[in-house]
């Protein structure tokens, strides 16, 4: 145990002393929260009079007078007047599209910021409408308007909406001769959950940092510490020594951990003491997660090292894999806003299983997966990463 | 010459190892072929040869850096195909290419060295005894060559081993920095331990081995101990100058007063029995020819004459 703990001991020290290292490990990820922070973290919270409103109409049709007003009086919103922003901005599904599917994908959006709220007319609602109005009786359908509690931008947008849906009743029944106040159609708003009120893009973002934090961490430092160490012959003088292969990997790995450890708090720390996010890291599923998440990446570092002969060719191939498995992870952005074929291929990426599992089991998302397949494939990813590493890496300059 | 026979398995029981018949192969080359002998206990074994003679090769494969394509090592007592993590226990290495995490310090070098050996010395110790005390706390990036050299010793002395093995140990070091590598050499002699050193260096191998094995190509050559294998050239003296381009005029002029003469690039070596003879002889031709000879060394053979006249060509070619 005691090499096992040198190692580790020598592998966090060299990182802590090295700049460049440094920089990558600990202060990158903090740099990168910071900027989105700032860039996004204010989504919809600015004050800006323009709202983000997706709506979905379940009840389109023929002659479904409430809901085609309800959708005529929003669009007049989206409506620049002069030089005077619209007051909504409309997002509507496709003629093709899946209203189901878009009104998912809306309510992700709607959960990290980037809408104010969604609104979901329900089928049958005009017809509800009418059927109280002769009947006497108060319309058993709602327009259900989705909001996130706590967002003064939302509760604004829900307010907006309500305002207008009842003014398309009230114009609806009059026209009919019916009006009756204490039967008009009611607005149900729908908060996203208890905790929701406190959820943004900061909190979104903040499971995506400590990942990406991860994944760089076993890229580039398992084929750095490896590789130039294999060949600038640092790794050959331990080979002389009793310490074997297994124990060099064990307090490596540790060492590894170690690192992964230190900047989960540095991440967690700022997003929550700089930017309010709430979300809970250190409880036993999602630190599960973590784990899994960084044992995967040092597999993946393992593997680029096993793959490539020089340390630069380690570097270059760490660099060709790391863009597209970053950036194709379902770090930044939600699945289903990606086109079909892109989000194919992020079906192969651990990263958007490791994303979306944390994500998941924080609360910050809707997961996209259940949590068996998100911890499912990244663990196929760790075998066949070390399958082929113990098959192809080589300890020492080969002669 | 005398050259003593090459030690094998079970011929001397003294010996701390034994190797027998070591043979490795990369592609058509044969980098060890067929290499035995016997390291006496608490001696300095060296074997000396050119680069590429095998030395190295030979070196890393008792250190278990490598392993052998066949052949035999006995070790401690104990015959191994490979050499074993219980072996290693009680060996000392210093490779000739090996390098140290470049951000630890010294002293922490030292301590994750120790940390692999069951029962390793104190590294406050092993710093005073390769005399790095004051370079403790400095990073291992801003040691001179010879610090960096002597870390690595003192790393190999970490785990107090009875057999230390020496790979080349003073390469590319200034004059100083080989006396000081040296003087830590003679200490592990006086404390009793046994050292396999290898070395280009004639100088090196005859200042500090009792037994040296001459390596060229992949075998051992000759054997014995630097007396015994200067002796075996005769009682000859050996007479170098430099004359230039009069060198060859030289080698004409003194060929049949001596043993031997030679003319390599302008340096004119004459071996001889007879030595009032020759140098006589030559002052007559540098009168003569009007070559001056006041650059002349008048010297006993050393091992770079034992390898000449088994091989032809000189150490360093």
């Amino acid at each position: 145990m005691t090499a096992i703990f040198a190692v580790a001991r020598t592998y966090l020290v060299t990182a802590c002393r090295e700049r460049e290292t440094l920089f990558w490990f600990l202060l990158f990820p903090l740099l990168l929260l910071t900027l989105l922070a700032l860039i996004f973290g204010n989504i919809g919270e600015s004050g800006a009079v323009t709202y983000d409103i997706a709506i979905v109409n379940f009840d389109s049709v023929p002659g479904a007078a409430a809901a085609e007003g309800v959708v005529a009086a929003l669009g007049s919103l989206s409506m620049a007047e002069g030089e005077n922003q619209p007051l909504f901005r409309l997002h509507t599904p496709a003629a093709d599209s899946d209203p189901g599917a878009f009104l998912a994908d809306e309510l992700e959006a709607l959960r990290i910021g980037e809408r104010a709220a969604v609104i979901e007319i329900p089928q049958g609602l005009s017809a509800s409408i009418l059927a109280a109005a002769y009947g006497g009786i108060t319309p058993a359908l709602a327009v259900r308007v989705h909001k996130s509690g706590g967002r003064t931008n939302s509760d604004m947008a829900a307010a907006i909406v309500e305002d207008v849906v009842a003014q398309v009743d009230r114009a609806l029944l009059v026209k009919l001769g019916l009006y009756d106040e204490t039967r008009a159609v009611r607005v149900d708003r729908l908060d996203l959950g208890a905790d929701a009120g406190t959820f943004s893009y900061v909190d979104f973002v903040v499971p995506a940092i400590v990942i990406m934090g991860f994944f760089v961490v076993g890229l580039f430092g398992v084929p750095g510490t490896i590789l130039f160490g294999r060949e600038r012959k640092i790794l050959r003088v331990y080979w002389v020594t009793p310490l074997d292969v297994p124990r060099y990997f064990s307090g490596f790995a540790l060492g590894h951990l170690v690192i992964c450890a230190m900047q989960l708090i540095s991440v967690w720390a700022l997003g929550q003491f700089a930017f309010g996010a709430h979300v809970a890291l250190f409880r036993p599923l999602p630190l599960l997660v973590l784990l899994i998440a960084s044992m995967t990446f040092l597999a993946f570092g393992f593997l680029v090292a096993s793959l490539a002969r020089t340390a630069n060719g380690g570097m270059a191939l760490a660099n060709i894999v790391n863009m597209p498995m970053m950036f194709l992870g379902g770090l930044f952005y939600p699945l289903g806003q990606l086109p079909p074929v892109v989000r194919a291929i992020m079906m192969a990426n651990p990263l958007t299983y490791l994303a979306d599992a944390l994500r998941g089991v924080t609360g910050t998302a809707a997961p996209s997966f259940p949590l068996g397949v998100s911890l499912g494939v990244p663990a196929a990813w760790i075998v066949v990463c070390a399958a082929v590493a113990s098959w192809r890496l080589t300890w020492d300059v080969e002669r | 010459m005398t050259v003593r026979n090459c030690g094998v398995m079970g011929m001397e029981s003294a010996a701390l190892m034994n190797v027998l018949n070591l043979v490795k192969t990369y592609g058509e080359v044969r980098a060890v072929d067929g290499v035995s002998f016997s390291v006496p206990r608490a001696e300095v074994f060296t074997l000396l040869g050119p680069n590429g003679a095998g030395k190295t090769t030979t070196l890393e494969i008792l250190e278990g850096i490598r392993g052998a394509d066949s052949g035999e090592i006995e070790v401690f007592g104990r015959k191994l195909r490979r050499v074993d993590r219980a072996t290693k226990e009680r060996m000392g290495v210093l490779l000739q290419e090996g390098n140290f995490e470049p951000y630890l310090k010294v002293r922490e070098v030292l301590r994750l060295f120790a940390s692999f050996f069951r029962s390793p010395r104190s590294p406050d110790e092993v710093l005073r005894q390769i005399a790095l005390e004051e370079k403790a706390t400095s990073l291992v990036k801003t040691l001179s060559g010879g610090q960096k050299q002597r870390l690595a010793i003192g790393v190999a002395l970490i785990n107090d081993p009875e057999l230390v093995f020496l790979d080349e140990p003073t390469t590319g070091l200034d004059p100083q920095a080989r006396r000081n590598i040296w003087s830590i050499v003679s200490g592990l002699t006086a404390a009793g331990k046994t050292i396999i050193l290898t070395t280009h260096y004639m100088d090196e191998a005859e200042a500090l081995s009792q037994t040296v094995a001459i390596m060229d190509h992949g075998r051992v050559i000759a054997r014995g101990t630097p007396r015994e294998l200067t002796s075996g050239l005769g009682q000859e003296t050996i007479i170098e100058f430099f004359a230039g381009e009069r060198a060859a005029g030289a080698t004409d002029a003194l060929a049949g007063s001596c043993r031997g003469v030679r003319n390599e690039g302008g340096l004119v070596s004459i071996e001889t029995d007879d030595l009032v003879a020759t140098l006589r002889r030559l002052l007559d031709w540098s009168r003569e020819a009007g070559v001056p000879v006041a650059d002349m060394v008048v010297r006993q053979p050393n091992l770079e004459d034992v390898f000449l006249s088994l091989t032809g060509r000189r150490l360093r070619e």
